[in-house]
C-alpha cells in the first residue's frame, strides 16, 4: 500500500509540473467543482476558478525543478503530497524556492484528483 | 470555531507544546498517525514522540511565518500548511522549514494529527 502511494504520488508529480511548465490551462483536468487551492494566501475554490487563477499568472514561460516529494496515505483513500523545489522564471536570474501540498482523491473514473492544493514560496 | 480559528489555535498548541514540553505532543497523535521527518516515515503515537523527543537539541523555538488551511472533505478534516522558522540553542542562523499536517476530528469533539510531514527549506 505504501509503495502503490509513493508511485501515485511521483507519477501525479511529475505529470502536474510538465503540464504546468507546457500546457498550463490542462491542468484543469486535475481539479473539480468542489477544488480548493490557496495561492500565497489567496483562497480559490472550483475548477474554473482556480484554471483562470493559474491561467493569469504574471508570467508566460516557467520551470518547476522539484527537490523533494513526501507522501502519505490519508483518509477515505486519499493521499496527502508534499513537494518542494525552486521555480525558474525566463529572464530571472535566481530561481525561487517553493513548497506545495496537494490533497489527492480518488476520482469515480479510477485516477485522481486534487480536492486540496496549497501553495507557498520559502523566501530566504 | 470557524477553520481558521481552529488552525491557528492548532498551530499555537502544536509549537508551544513543541517547544516547552515535547512530551506532550503524544496527545495529539493516534495509531494510525503518520510522521514523515526530512523523509523518515515513522508511525504511530509512540513511535512519533520518541522520535521527536530524541532530536538531537534540547531547547528550540520555532517562529510561525504563515499557516494555510482548507477543509479536506466530508469527513470533516483539516488540511494545514505552516512555513516559519526553528531556532536551535547555541546555534546563530535560525532553519526555515515547512509542515503539513492533516487533523481529523475524535469522537470527543477535538482533532488529531493523522498525517505530519516536516521539511527544513534549505536555501
Amino acid at each position: 500500500m505504501e509503495e502503490q502511494v509513493e508511485v501515485v504520488s511521483k507519477a501525479f508529480v511529475e505529470h502536474y509540473y510538465s503540464l504546468f511548465d507546457n500546457d498550463r490551462s490542462s491542468l484543469s483536468s486535475l481539479y473539480h467543482p468542489t477544488s480548493m487551492l490557496t495561492f500565497e494566501g489567496q483562497k480559490i475554490v472550483g475548477v474554473d476558478e482556480i484554471s483562470a487563477k493559474l491561467r493569469d499568472l504574471p508570467f508566460d514561460k516557467c520551470q518547476h525543478h522539484i527537490s523533494t516529494v513526501d507522501s502519505q496515505p490519508s483518509s477515505s483513500a486519499g493521499i496527502v503530497v508534499f513537494v518542494s523545489g525552486s521555480l525558474q522564471l525566463p529572464e530571472e536570474e535566481h530561481h525561487l524556492r517553493f513548497s506545495q501540498m496537494f490533497h489527492l482523491v480518488p476520482s469515480p473514473a479510477g485516477s485522481f484528483f486534487v480536492q486540496n492544493d496549497i501553495f507557498r514560496l520559502n523566501y530566504g | 470555531m470557524d477553520p481558521d480559528g481552529l488552525a491557528k489555535a492548532f498551530v499555537e498548541h502544536y509549537y508551544s507544546t513543541f517547544d516547552t514540553n515535547r512530551g506532550g505532543l503524544g496527545s495529539l497523535y493516534q495509531d494510525a498517525s503518520m510522521l514523515t521527518f526530512e523523509g523518515q516515515k515513522i508511525q504511530g503515537s509512540q513511535n512519533i514522540v520518541t522520535k521527536l523527543t530524541t532530536l538531537p537539541f534540547q531547547q528550540c523555538q520555532h517562529s510561525i511565518s504563515t499557516v494555510d488551511c482548507q477543509p479536506s472533505g466530508p469527513a470533516g478534516g483539516m488540511l494545514v500548511f505552516v512555513s516559519g522558522n526553528l531556532q536551535l540553542a547555541g546555534e546563530q542562523h535560525s532553519l526555515k522549514f515547512s509542515q503539513m499536517f492533516h487533523l481529523m476530528p475524535t469522537p470527543q469533539g477535538s482533532f488529531y494529527v493523522l498525517n505530519d510531514i516536516f521539511r527544513l527549506n534549505y536555501a
